[in-house]
């Protein structure tokens, strides 16, 4: 008889108490792993926005860049540098910046810009604004033709008004206004997306025009095919000033960016802002991700480079403000979880105390016919590891489902929570992160509960006296 | 051949305020092969002493020799080793393994002595069908009354092939017919076998068994007949 399988037997004498605690367990781990899922599931959706698809997890900058983003700090790299570094193993994406402020102009408003100059065409591997083109906006006009096109249901219609000066990217988020099934309405979709079709084209390489984000274009009443004035300094204390046609209209999450950001092609802004070759940042993407890479790949670029006036930060040291973020919530969570567990330590200790109390006088006859106290320590062990592993296990396979669900199919926040979020920069949705280390770190957690929970039984079984335990 | 031998054994306990001497300088020989009943009033200490012969409770005076081993030097892991080796127990509310079957409960001892799967698979299979539960291998103790359960001990007890068994009132929880189906058990592998049992009783139909008899009376041995 192995004794795991005593313990196994030993863990069903008390069926309900076995299934409280390891219920207890289930219900802990259930919990953890959701929480820690939807947590990790954020991080990566706002690194995914911030980072990934904007600023890039490296960047190349001038050492004073960081405290000092103007013109002055502007770098001069070598293009069989930037080449080198496209090649590189683990190098996903490369892409120039130039970034600056203006006036902005039209008519007669004016407000300040941020211009950023990007190469159209290397852009569309990390940031690509091309998504980002207003394709669709609902006018009067346009609402009313369709609300006289008898092929729409009533029920599309009466929702069309509050669509109103809206713009879209595309027809599948007017679908999802519209609370439609993009599949089964693509009839439906076909028209409305004819009938709101916006002007506007992405930027060509060395394009002389300009996007406007959309808060802005809408400030300055801008339309595609007007011509935008921009007004500042330049490189040095040149003077810079240019008119740019606007080829499209940008529509930008962030609300503080989508009221001032003005693209343009890299070599207009580099010109404009009397640049010569000189830009502002490298934005680098990475294959990986993780920590140690991004470490690494620090590194190796630093030593790539190897100058004292150029160097390498990474996401965040240019964006503490979220890395910061992250590292507070991230820090609450586990606090949280901390707590949880904890009170369910108290729930498997507990069951330790009674199982030790019910079953003193027990232990006391297998010692005095001969079990060694270590073997009967073993089998306490045994029995609170299956607990523990029963937990765990049932824990994790409830979770699962649930977890696996909502990360291919994130919710769509609404309301206000999903203001907030687009008011942040973010996209309205909470994805879980998918199944990983996480889920072993509830188990190792676990594992660590039910090794303090054995030092009572143990110190118990060794200090146990044959005679006193008999007359227990 | 002498299997236990008790010199000058006192116990004295100091656990309260007031001292209790619950054993007074007791000298005993057991030749194997006896079928001794130690009896005597409650608190006579006659428990104690049984608890001492069995290594369970150490004398405070005095030496106990186990076939030749001075047990009062083993402690630890030692004595429940020797414990194993060579002590069979039944007890009066039998202490089987709850979880374990008639067969397992017998395995266990020898499982733990080391003994090869086959061997004990005989050996229990013997010893069971011995005290008349060759049918009730897989029966786990609930499923036994508590005669088949004190049978099931017994059966224990002699699976270690030990020197000698104690059995601390093995027939106070039992009814007339159950006590005496064990007793002729006993007394069978007694004579049969040889092996040597000393019990703790106040049962009348077990001292009117035994071969020999030892009062005890406020922890000293009053009288010790032979029949």
């Amino acid at each position: 008889m192995k004794l795991y399988k005593i313990a196994w037997r030993n863990l069903w004498r008390n069926r309900k108490r076995t299934a409280i605690t390891s219920a207890s367990i289930l219900f802990a781990v259930f919990f953890a792993v959701v929480m820690r899922s939807l947590e990790l599931g954020f991080y990566d959706h706002m690194i995914k926005n911030a980072i990934e698809s904007y600023s890039g997890f490296l960047q190349i900058q001038h050492v004073d860049y960081q405290t000092d983003p103007s013109l002055e700090n502007t770098i001069e790299l070598d293009e069989g540098f930037i080449a080198q570094l496209e090649n590189a193993e683990g190098v996903k994406a490369v892409v120039p910046r130039v970034q600056t402020f203006a006036l902005a102009s039209s008519g007669e408003q004016t407000k300040g810009a941020l211009i950023v100059g990007i190469d159209p065409v290397k852009e569309k591997k990390l940031s690509n604004p091309e998504i980002r083109l207003v394709r669709h906006q609902f006018t009067k006009e346009n609402i009313e033709r369709l609300n006289e096109n008898s092929g729409i249901p009533e029920s599309v219609k009466e929702k069309l008004n509050g669509l109103l000066y809206k713009s879209y990217t595309n027809t599948g988020t007017i679908a999802m206004d519209l609370d439609l099934d993009e599949e089964a309405e693509s009839f439906l979709l076909s028209i409305l997306g004819q009938e709101t079709a916006f002007p506007g084209e992405y930027l060509q390489a060395n394009d002389d025009g300009v996007l406007v984000s959309e808060r802005l274009s809408k400030y300055l009443k801008l339309k595609v095919g007007d011509t935008l004035i921009l007004y500042g300094q330049g490189y040095q204390g040149a003077t810079a000033a240019d008119l740019f046609p606007v080829r499209g209209i940008v529509s930008i999450p962030n609300p503080e960016l989508d009221n001032k950001l003005v693209y343009a092609s890299l070599e207009k802004a580099q010109y404009f802002s009397n640049l010569g070759n000189r830009i502002s940042n490298l934005a680098i993407n990475l294959d990986d991700n993780s920590d140690k890479n991004l470490k690494y790949m620090e590194k190796k670029l630093s030593d790539m480079l190897n100058s004292e006036t150029v160097t390498v930060e990474n996401w965040k040291v240019f964006n503490k403000v979220l890395w910061q973020q992250i590292e507070s919530d991230n820090n609450s969570g586990i606090i949280f979880l901390g707590l949880l567990y904890f009170i369910i330590f108290f729930g498997i200790f507990g069951t330790v105390l009674m199982m030790i109390h019910e079953r003193y006088r027990e232990f006391g006859v297998m010692v005095s016919i001969g079990m060694q106290k270590t073997r009967l320590s073993v089998i306490m062990i045994y029995e609170m590891i299956l607990m523990g592993i029963l937990g765990v296990l049932s824990g994790i396979i409830l979770s699962l489902p649930l977890i696996l669900t909502m990360h291919y199919n994130p919710v769509h926040l609404t309301g206000d929570m999903a203001q907030m979020m687009e008011d942040m920069g973010f996209e309205a949705v909470m994805p879980l992160a998918s199944p990983g280390m996480y889920m072993v770190w509830q188990a190792v957690i676990v594992a660590i509960m039910v090794a303090l929970s054995s030092i009572y039984p143990i110190r118990k079984i060794f200090a146990l006296k044959e005679i006193d335990a008999l007359r227990a | 051949m002498k299997v236990i031998e008790l010199k000058k054994v006192e116990k004295i306990y100091n656990d309260s305020e007031v001292k209790v001497h619950a054993v007074r300088g007791i000298d005993l020989e057991f030749e194997e092969g006896e079928f001794a009943a130690i009896v005597g009033p409650s608190g006579s200490g006659k428990t104690t002493l049984l608890n001492m012969l069995g290594g369970l409770d150490k004398p405070t005076v005095g030496d106990i020799y186990i076939g030749g081993t001075h047990i009062n030097d083993l402690s630890g892991s030692k004595l429940i080793d020797f414990r194993l080796f060579n002590i069979g127990f039944v007890f009066q509310s039998y202490n089987l393994i709850p979880v374990l079957t008639a067969k397992e409960n017998v395995e266990f001892i020898m499982q733990m002595q080391g003994i090869s799967q086959e061997e004990r698979y005989q050996r229990t299979k013997a010893l069971l069908e011995e005290v008349g539960l060759g049918d009730r291998l897989d029966s786990r103790p609930k499923q036994l009354s508590g005669g088949q359960q004190q049978r099931v001990a017994v059966a224990r007890a002699l699976a270690s092939k030990p020197k000698f068994v104690l059995a601390d009132e093995p027939t106070a929880n039992l009814d007339s017919k159950s006590t005496e189906n064990l007793l002729e058990i006993m007394e069978k592998l007694n004579k049969e076998e040889n092996i040597t049992f000393i019990f703790s009783t106040h049962d009348q139909r077990v001292v009117k068994k035994a071969r020999r008899v030892i009062t005890v009376e406020d922890g000293k041995v009053l009288s010790d007949e032979r029949k």
